[in-house]
């Protein structure tokens, strides 16, 4: 079974990557991920170490209390957790849609034009 | 109390046994043996990765934390979720695509070169060990206070179970062990959290005001537990970038048929596991509502008993037939949850001991399927010994220190070598042991004369060196890179690189 998944995945012909890597449809690849991860990446990274380094800096204005008892620490901590989780949807749901079937094009593309 | 929790520990035993008995006879191949014949679904490996991903210290430790030291015990918890977007982002699905065994396998893809090669198994041993001997301790003491037994006699019990999981079924049994435990886990953290809210008509604002009431006014403030400001920045990179450098949980990604189930895969783990940090944070307030500061903090080193206390609590109190129940069936968790945790660590320190060092490097590949088995099955026997002796030998040291400095070289040294590698074209050999060495030895070094190894007398201020060592294996990335010069050959590899790692097509001539 293990052969046969790493045979899907093979190239029919050694070197088809070259003509592969600079295709157009490679180029629409590329720029469809990064239009979709670099975003993602800078809302995390702003959103979480923005907490930590408050964390450590900023105890007094986590200390304010917003919601009743609650304060803004711990409602940015459960905002990392929907955070989180809003990442994991919309990337999924924009990879499934939008980048799989580019790297089905590429990959039928690599393949076809050699065998 | 006792003959409950025993009994519960031999039933998860034996059904974690019988998982083995039945992957032995699906084992054979080396793909078999390292990657659960790459045949696992997104919802099971989603699952194998909470079970990997929620150790001991997660379980009991961050509910602990958070009920000792209120903000910061949450901080520690949101965090190993956030680490799951980098995983998601960057890592995942060109991992999937390059590799085939182990992290060692991407940079030896992109490298070609012993020296690449040497010091990504040198990256994962020692993160590994790191890792594994708190493991190994914690369930010592666990099991100890469990059922009474000598402290290296319980320890030698969890080195036995380990390597029986993973000598005999390999990944698969390794996976299902851990499938097992999660279900266990969410299951005991569903009915935990359905009690923690039902004492305060499920108003969870109310759990905020008692803790703060009984605990103080600054208890719900961060600080409490990391005094330094930068020990909380170093928290936060340590997780935002170490999850991805741990090679126990980065090898789960190779158990799947490709890159989309492997995205899938990440998805399953950020809800489940995630679900459950969250719980830990209302597990530590409740803990303080429902049985008082004063309560905590006897007898509680760490505040590793609290979710035991509250189980006993909920269940009826010290002494009543539900108490017990309660208690043994949380403590039986613990202790399924640090074999299943102990068993991923093994596996994946063998494959850089027997994938990368013997096979790649000694053998250059050049070694028969049936022979490579052996050799795994062979070196998971010794891995789980060493790690035995070891645990035994940390009894009354420090362990903590280890899990901070596992995380601490995973974010400083694995991470940087592993993104540099699969991303920048310039990145070569000279990268490789640069990045790996300055981030290895920073985090060592800084960690070993800080305070959780010196106490008192610490000669650097911080407990989790991670801000400044990241910084220090990047800087050895990169010098190392312009010092080793430009390598033409392995920056023409790079485009090879960059259509693998984002449409999984292999040439079979390289």
């Amino acid at each position: 079974m293990a052969d046969a998944i790493r045979q899907s995945v093979t190239l029919n012909a050694p070197d088809a990557w070259v003509e592969g890597i600079r295709s157009a449809e490679f180029k629409t690849l590329i720029d469809a991920k990064q239009r979709t991860i670099v975003p993602m990446l800078v809302v995390f990274i702003v959103g979480y170490m923005g907490l930590s380094v408050l964390a450590g800096f900023g105890r007094g204005l986590l200390g304010t209390k917003v919601l009743g008892p609650i304060n803004l620490g711990f409602v940015l901590i459960g905002g990392n957790y929907l955070m989180s989780w809003l990442i994991a949807v919309v990337y999924a749901r924009i990879s499934a849609s939008a980048h799989d079937p580019l790297v089905k094009l590429v990959v039928d593309k690599a393949n076809g034009s050699r065998s | 109390m006792k003959f409950l929790t025993i009994g519960m520990f031999v039933a998860i035993l034996a059904i974690t046994f019988g998982i083995t008995a039945w992957a032995v006879r699906r084992t054979r191949t080396a793909t078999d043996f390292y990657a659960a014949g790459k045949g696992l679904t997104a919802a099971q490996n989603g699952l194998a990765l909470a079970g990997d991903w929620c150790s001991a210290a997660a379980f009991l430790g961050f509910t602990g934390l958070t009920a000792l030291y209120g903000m910061d015990g949450a901080l520690y918890a949101v965090g190993p979720l956030v680490a799951f977007c980098t995983v998601l982002l960057l890592i995942a699905e060109p991992l999937r695509n390059t590799g085939t065994y182990t992290i060692g396998d991407v940079i030896m893809y992109r490298m070609r070169q012993p020296p690449a090669l040497a010091a990504a198994i040198v990256g994962t041993v020692v993160i590994n060990l790191a890792y594994l001997i708190p493991q190994m301790a914690g369930g010592g003491v666990l099991i100890k206070l469990l059922f009474g037994l000598r402290y290296d006699v319980s320890v030698m019990l969890v080195g036995v179970g380990m390597i029986i999981y993973v000598a005999a079924g390999g990944m698969l049994a390794t996976s299902w062990v851990q499938i097992v435990k999660a279900v266990l886990m969410l299951g005991a953290g569903a009915v935990l959290l359905f009690m923690s809210l039902k004492g305060v008509d499920f108003d969870l604002s109310a759990l905020f005001a008692s803790a703060e009431a009984k605990a103080g006014p600054n208890f719900l403030l961060p600080g409490n537990l990391l005094k330094n400001p930068f020990d909380e920045v170093s928290l936060g990179l340590g997780y935002m970038l170490g999850l991805a450098g741990l090679p126990h949980v980065m090898t789960r990604f190779y158990t799947v048929p490709d890159a989309t189930t492997a995205r899938r895969s990440v998805i399953w783990v950020m809800f489940l596991a995630g679900a459950f940090f969250a719980c830990t944070t209302i597990f530590g307030l409740a803990a303080v509502h429902y049985l008082g500061p004063e309560a905590l903090r006897q007898g509680n080193p760490g505040g590793n008993l609290t979710l035991p206390l509250l189980a006993e609590y909920f269940g009826g109190g010290k002494g009543t037939v539900g108490g017990e129940l309660m208690l043994g069936f949380v403590s039986a968790v613990a202790v399924a949850t640090i074999l299943a945790v102990v068993a991923g660590l093994t596996l994946a320190t063998s494959g850089a001991v027997a994938n990368d060092l013997y096979v790649n490097l000694i053998k250059k590949g050049q070694v028969e399927e049936r022979q490579q088995v052996l050799v795994a099955r062979m070196t998971a026997v010794g891995v789980g010994i060493m790690a035995t002796l070891l645990g035994i030998l940390a009894e009354g040291v420090n362990v903590a220190v280890l899990v901070i400095l596992a995380i601490c070289i995973a974010a400083s040294a694995n991470f940087p070598v592993l993104v540099l590698s699969l991303f920048w074209k310039r990145f070569n050999t000279g990268g490789v042991v640069g990045g790996m060495g300055l981030g290895l030895i920073s985090s060592v070094g800084l960690a070993l004369i800080g305070p959780a190894y010196l106490g008192a007398n610490a000669i650097w201020p911080l407990v989790n060196p991670t801000v400044v060592a990241l910084p220090l294996g990047i800087l050895g990335a990169v010098v190392g890179s312009l010092i080793a010069g430009r390598n033409h050959e392995q920056e023409k590899r790079f485009d090879e690189v960059t259509f693998r790692v984002q449409t999984g097509l292999r040439s079979d001539a390289v």
